[in-house]
C-alpha cells in the first residue's frame, strides 16, 4: 500500500463544509422504489404452509381460480347495480371471513375501486351522459368557445349517476375478486393449479421462475438504490437523477443476465434437455368441489338478477 | 480404479478473451477427494464447468466416465442423461440453483428429467430431506431462506439423484463458521460411507485438510502448477506464495508490528523474541 | 396504461385474447427456436427485470414522477418477440398474484403491452439505429425515439378500447356498461398524458438504460438474444415493407365486410357523424375543426368519391393507405438522415 494522502484523515472536514445548503433529495429518488416494501411483505408471506392461511387458504388453487374467474366473467356481464353490490360484499366476506391477510388486500380493494369511482364522477355529468337534470352544478351560458359548442349548464344527470355507479360498482366488485384470489393462494399453488388447468408449462414454468427470482431482483434493486442514496447530497437535478435511475436500471438487467446465465447451467446440469416435466397434482377434495359448486350457483344467481 | 475425469491438455477460453485455462492435463479417480486450488480468476470455476459438461475443451480432450464429453455427447441418451445423473454441480450462487417455487419441487427437478417414477421420486425426495435434516422445509418457497438452508436444499437437489462424483465450487463461501462445519462434516460422511467422489474448487486453505486428499494447484497463468498430496501442498510455502494464495502479511501483537508468509489455515503457531506464542 | 377488469365489455376483452391467442404461440415457438436451454431462465428473469422497472420513479422536469412500462427496452435487449413472452408473464403474475391489472382484460393489456408497445419500438428502433455500432450516440437516441413510438402506440390502442365501449356496449336505454367515455375523451385525455408526460418518461428510460449498458457492458446489446439475420434472409426494411403492403392491401377488407354484413363501419374509421352516434356526447365545434384542418383525403378518399361502388373506394382505401406510409416512412427517413449526419459530424469533430 501506498503512503496515506495528507486529506485522508478523521479530522479533515474541509470539503464537506462546501455544502452550505441542508441536503435535498428529490422526492421521488427518496421515494424510489416506493412499492417494494408491500411486494416483499407479500413474498415473505408466502412461507407460510397453505393451512395456516384460513379455510380459504386450504382450497385447492384450481378450485379457486376456477370458481373466483367464473364469478369474475357474471360480473362483467351483469347490467343491474344489484348483483354488482352483492358480488363486493361477498367479495368482502370472502376476505373477512376466510383467514386472509386482511391488511394485504385492503388497500387494493379501497384504492382502485376510489380511483374508478373518481374517473366515474364526470361520466355523471350532462356533458358525457345525456340525461334529465338532477342537480345543477353551474349555468355555462351556452354559445360556442372556439370550436366547442358550451352547453346551458353543468349538471348530474339521472342516466350519468347511474352509468358511473355502476362503472364503479362493476370496478370494485373484479378487483375484489382479483385480490381475494391473490391474497388466499400462495404462488407455489397457484402455479401449480394453472399447470393443472391446462395453462402450457413452458409459460407456468417463467411465471414460476420470475416469482423466484423477483425478490432477488426486487433486493438487488433496493441495494442499487440505496447505495445511490448514501452518496447524493445536495440537490442533483432531474437530468442526474435520470441518469442514476437508468444506470440502476441498466445494472439490474446486467445481475439478471448473469443470474439468468447460471440458472441456464444448474437446469442443465441436473438434466434439463428442453422439456419440461412436472410432478402429477394432487386429488380434488369434497372441500373444492364444495368451493366450485357454490361459485357456480353463486355466479348464477347474479345472472339471473339481470 | 475406474477413472471419473480424464483431462489431456485442455484450454478453455471464453470467446473474445484470453484463455481461462491453459493446456491441463490430469485425471480423477472414482472415490477421490480432489481439490482445485488457486486465486481468483485462475480458471478454477471454468475446469468445474468443463468437468460438468457445460464448457466443452476448445483444444484438448476432456472424457467423463470413459466417454469424450462434446456438446452432442451430454445431450443424447443413454450417455446424457446417465452423465447428468452421475456428476452433481455445487454452484456458487445456491440462488442460482434452486430455480424451482418450492423445496420439493427443486429436489424433484432432476429425477422428473431422468423420467423415474413418480412414487419412486416423491419417496427419494422424502428420503433425502430425512437424510440432511431438512424435512420441515418441503413446502418452502426457497427465497425466505437462510444461506445455510439454501446450500443444504441445492445439496440435495444433487444427491437425490445418487451422484457418483460431486463438483463443489466454493462450498462454504458465504456461510456462518456452523453451517460451515455442518457441511463439511456431511460431505465426509458422503464421501465416508457412500464412496463419493469429491472435487472441490476453492481458494481457501483452511478448508483443503477437511475436503481433500489430493490438490491441484492452478497458477495464475492458467496452467496447473502442482499435483500433489494435500499436506505437501500446505506446507510448500514457496509455491503458495509463488501462485497468490498466501501473502506477506503484517500483524500487530501488542506493541510489536511485524510481517511474516501468511496462510489462512485454522491455525498456526509462531513464537517471536520476548512475546508469548500464539495462534491465528 | 394498465386497464383493470370491469372497463371493457366481454365483446372487447374476448377479442384480445382471441388476438393474442396466435401472438403466444408464435412468440414462444420462436423464443424456444432461437434461445433453446435458456429460454425459461431468460424469459423469466427479462419478466422479472419488466416488473421492476414498473416500480422505478422516474423523475421528470416539473416535480412529477413517473414509470416506465419497459416493454420497448426489454424488445431492444431480449428480442421483440422474446419481449411478447416476457410482458406478457409479467404481466400475468401482476394481475394474479398481486391482483392488479386486470384478469379479464389480461389479452387487451398484452395487445398493448407486449405486442403493440414492444414491436412499433423495436422497429422504431431498428430503422433508426440502423446498422450503427453498438456504442454510438445514435443507438440510444433511437432507442430513446423507440421507447417514445412504442409508448404511445399501446396507450393510442388503450384509449381505443376504452373510447369504443360507450358505441359498442350499452344498456336497453342507451347508458354505457362499461367504460362510459367515448372516443372524443378518451383519446385526447390519454394522448395528452402519454404523449406529454409517461412517453418522455419512457424514453428517458428506453434511451439512457441502454446509454449505461452500451458504455459498460455493450456485448448485451450487440449480441443479445436478438437472433442475427439470418444469411440470405431478408434485411429487416425489406420483411417491414411487405408488412406494410400486406396491411394496405388489407385494408378493403374493413370496408367490405362491414358492408357485406351490413354493419356500421369499421372499427377506428369514423368520420366526425359516425363518431357523434357513437360517442353521443360530441361537441358541435368539432365539425368545425374538422373542417379547418381539412385533411387533403377526408375519410380515406376524395369528396365525390363516396358514392363510387365499393371495388373504386376499395382502390382510393390502398392509395390513401400508401400515402399514409409514405409520410410515416418519410419522416423517419428524415430523421435518419439527420441522426447519420450528426454522427459524422461528431466523428469529424
Amino acid at each position: 500500500m501506498g503512503s496515506l494522502p495528507e486529506w485522508m484523515a478523521p479530522a479533515d472536514e474541509g470539503t464537506a463544509l462546501l455544502v452550505r445548503k441542508a441536503p435535498r433529495v428529490s422526492r421521488a429518488v427518496r421515494r424510489g422504489l416506493g412499492g417494494i416494501v408491500g411486494i416483499a411483505a407479500a413474498l415473505l408471506d408466502d412461507g407460510l404452509p397453505a393451512g395456516r392461511r384460513g379455510w380459504l387458504g386450504r382450497v385447492d388453487a384450481r378450485a379457486k381460480v376456477l370458481g373466483l374467474l367464473f364469478i369474475l366473467v357474471i360480473t362483467t356481464l351483469v347490467t343491474t347495480l344489484e348483483p354488482l353490490a352483492l358480488c363486493v360484499g361477498a367479495a368482502w366476506a370472502l376476505a373477512l371471513f376466510g383467514g386472509i391477510n386482511i391488511r394485504r388486500v385492503a388497500l387494493a380493494m379501497l384504492a382502485v375501486p376510489a380511483f374508478t369511482l373518481a374517473l366515474a364522477v364526470p361520466a355523471s355529468f350532462n356533458v358525457v351522459t345525456e340525461g334529465a337534470p338532477l342537480v345543477v352544478l353551474c349555468h355555462l351560458g351556452g354559445g360556442h368557445w372556439g370550436p366547442w359548442r358550451v352547453p346551458e349548464l353543468l349538471a348530474v344527470t339521472d342516466r350519468g349517476l347511474f352509468v358511473a355507479a355502476r362503472f364503479a360498482l362493476r370496478s370494485a366488485a373484479c378487483v375484489s375478486l382479483a385480490s381475494v384470489l391473490a391474497a388466499s393462494t400462495r404462488p407455489q399453488d397457484l402455479f401449480k393449479g394453472l399447470r393443472g388447468l391446462g395453462v402450457p408449462s413452458a409459460f407456468v414454468m417463467v411465471a414460476a421462475m420470475m416469482t423466484r427470482y423477483l425478490d432477488l431482483l426486487l433486493r438487488s434493486a433496493e441495494e442499487i438504490h440505496l447505495a445511490k442514496l448514501s452518496r447524493s447530497l445536495g440537490g442533483v437535478g432531474v437530468a442526474r437523477e435520470q441518469v442514476w435511475a437508468a444506470a440502476g436500471m441498466g445494472e439490474l438487467y446486467r445481475r439478471s443476465r448473469t443470474v439468468a446465465e447460471s440458472v441456464a447451467e444448474a437446469m442443465v446440469s441436473r438434466g434439463y434437455t428442453g422439456e419440461i416435466h412436472t410432478l402429477r397434482q394432487g386429488r380434488w377434495s369434497w372441500r373444492d368441489g364444495a368451493f366450485v359448486a357454490g361459485c357456480l350457483a353463486f355466479g348464477a344467481g347474479l345472472l339471473a338478477l339481470g | 480404479m475406474d477413472k471419473v475425469f480424464d483431462f489431456r491438455g485442455v484450454s478453455f477460453a471464453y470467446p473474445g478473451r484470453e484463455p481461462s485455462l491453459r493446456e491441463a492435463t490430469f485425471d480423477v479417480s472414482e472415490g477421490e477427494r480432489l481439490a482445485i486450488l488457486g486465486a481468483n480468476g485462475s480458471g478454477k470455476s471454468t475446469l468445474l464447468h468443463l468437468m460438468d459438461g457445460l464448457y466443452f475443451a476448445q483444444s484438448g480432450d476432456v472424457r467423463a466416465f470413459g466417454q469424450r464429453l462434446t456438446p452432442d455427447a451430454v445431450e443424447r441418451p443413454p450417455f446424457g442423461p446417465l452423465f447428468r445423473k452421475r456428476a452433481g454441480f455445487l454452484f456458487q450462487n445456491s440462488d442460482a440453483q434452486l430455480f424451482c417455487p418450492t423445496v420439493e419441487e427443486e429436489l424433484a427437478f432432476g429425477p422428473l428429467q431422468m423420467g423415474w417414477k413418480e412414487e419412486e421420486i416423491l419417496r427419494r425426495v422424502g428420503d433425502t430431506l430425512g437424510l440432511l435434516g431438512i424435512g420441515h422445509l418441503r413446502d418452502r418457497p426457497p427465497h425466505g431462506l437462510s444461506s445455510g438452508e439454501k446450500k443444504k436444499v441445492a445439496l440435495a437437489s444433487l444427491l437425490v439423484l445418487s451422484p457418483v462424483v460431486l463438483l463443489l465450487d466454493e462450498p462454504t463461501a458465504g456461510l456462518d463458521p456452523r453451517s460451515q462445519g455442518m457441511l463439511l462434516e456431511l460431505l465426509d460422511d458422503l464421501h465416508g460411507r457412500g464412496g463419493l467422489t469429491l472435487v472441490t474448487a476453492t481458494h481457501d486453505l483452511e478448508l483443503l485438510p477437511h475436503i481433500a486428499d489430493r490438490v491441484l494447484i492452478l497458477g495464475e497463468d492458467h496452467r496447473i502448477a502442482a499435483d500433489l498430496p494435500t499436506e505437501r501442498a500446505l506446507g510448500d510455502t514457496g509455491l503458495l506464495l509463488s501462485v497468490n494464495l498466501i501473502h506477506a502479511h503484517r500483524h500487530r501483537h501488542g506493541g510489536m508490528v511485524h510481517s511474516h508468509p501468511h496462510q489462512h489455515t485454522r491455525t498456526h503457531d509462531h513464537a517471536h523474541g520476548g512475546g508469548e506464542d500464539h495462534g491465528h | 396504461m394498465h386497464i383493470p377488469d370491469g372497463y371493457l365489455g366481454p365483446q372487447t376483452y374476448l377479442a384480445a385474447y382471441g388476438l393474442m391467442a396466435p401472438a403466444w404461440v408464435w412468440a414462444s415457438r420462436k423464443v424456444k427456436r432461437t434461445l433453446r436451454l435458456k429460454q425459461v431462465p431468460l424469459m423469466a428473469l427479462g419478466a422479472a427485470f419488466t416488473f421492476v422497472i414498473m416500480m422505478f420513479n422516474v423523475p421528470v422536469p416539473g416535480g412529477t414522477t413517473g414509470h416506465a412500462v419497459g416493454a420497448v427496452l426489454v424488445a431492444i435487449l431480449l428480442g421483440p418477440w422474446a419481449a411478447v413472452v416476457a410482458v406478457s408473464v409479467a404481466l400475468a403474475v401482476q394481475a394474479l398474484l398481486f391482483g392488479d391489472g386486470g384478469v379479464t382484460a389480461f389479452g387487451a393489456n398484452c395487445l398493448n403491452m407486449a405486442v403493440i408497445m414492444p414491436f412499433t419500438g423495436w422497429w422504431t428502433y431498428r430503422l433508426m439505429a440502423g446498422k450503427s455500432p453498438a456504442d454510438s450516440k445514435r443507438r440510444w437516441v433511437a432507442a430513446a425515439v423507440g421507447g417514445y413510438v412504442g409508448l404511445n402506440a399501446a396507450a393510442l390502442s388503450a384509449a381505443f378500447m376504452f373510447g369504443i365501449q360507450p358505441a359498442l356496449a350499452h344498456d336497453a336505454a342507451g347508458r354505457a356498461l362499461y367504460c362510459p367515455f367515448g372516443l372524443s375523451i378518451a383519446v385526447p385525455a390519454m394522448a395528452i398524458e402519454h404523449l406529454l408526460l409517461f412517453g418522455v418518461v419512457e424514453a428517458v428510460v428506453t434511451g439512457l438504460v441502454v446509454a449505461y449498458l452500451s458504455k459498460s457492458e455493450p456485448s448485451l446489446l450487440e449480441g443479445g438474444v436478438a437472433p442475427p439475420p439470418a444469411p440470405g434472409g431478408r434485411p429487416l426494411w425489406k420483411k417491414l415493407a411487405l408488412g406494410v403492403a400486406a396491411l394496405v392491401l388489407l385494408t378493403p377488407l374493413g370496408l367490405m365486410i362491414p358492408a357485406k354484413l351490413g354493419a356500421g363501419d369499421a372499427w377506428g374509421e369514423w368520420g366526425g357523424d359516425r363518431l357523434r352516434e357513437l360517442a353521443g356526447y360530441l361537441p358541435a365545434g368539432f365539425g368545425k375543426v374538422a373542417a379547418l384542418w381539412h385533411s387533403p383525403m377526408p375519410d380515406y378518399a376524395p369528396r365525390g368519391a363516396e358514392e363510387a361502388a365499393l371495388p373504386v373506394l376499395s382502390g382510393w382505401y390502398i392509395l390513401s393507405g400508401a400515402l399514409g406510409v409514405l409520410a410515416v416512412a418519410g419522416l423517419v427517413w428524415i430523421a435518419r438522415r439527420w441522426l447519420s449526419h450528426k454522427e459524422t459530424d461528431g466523428i469529424a469533430s
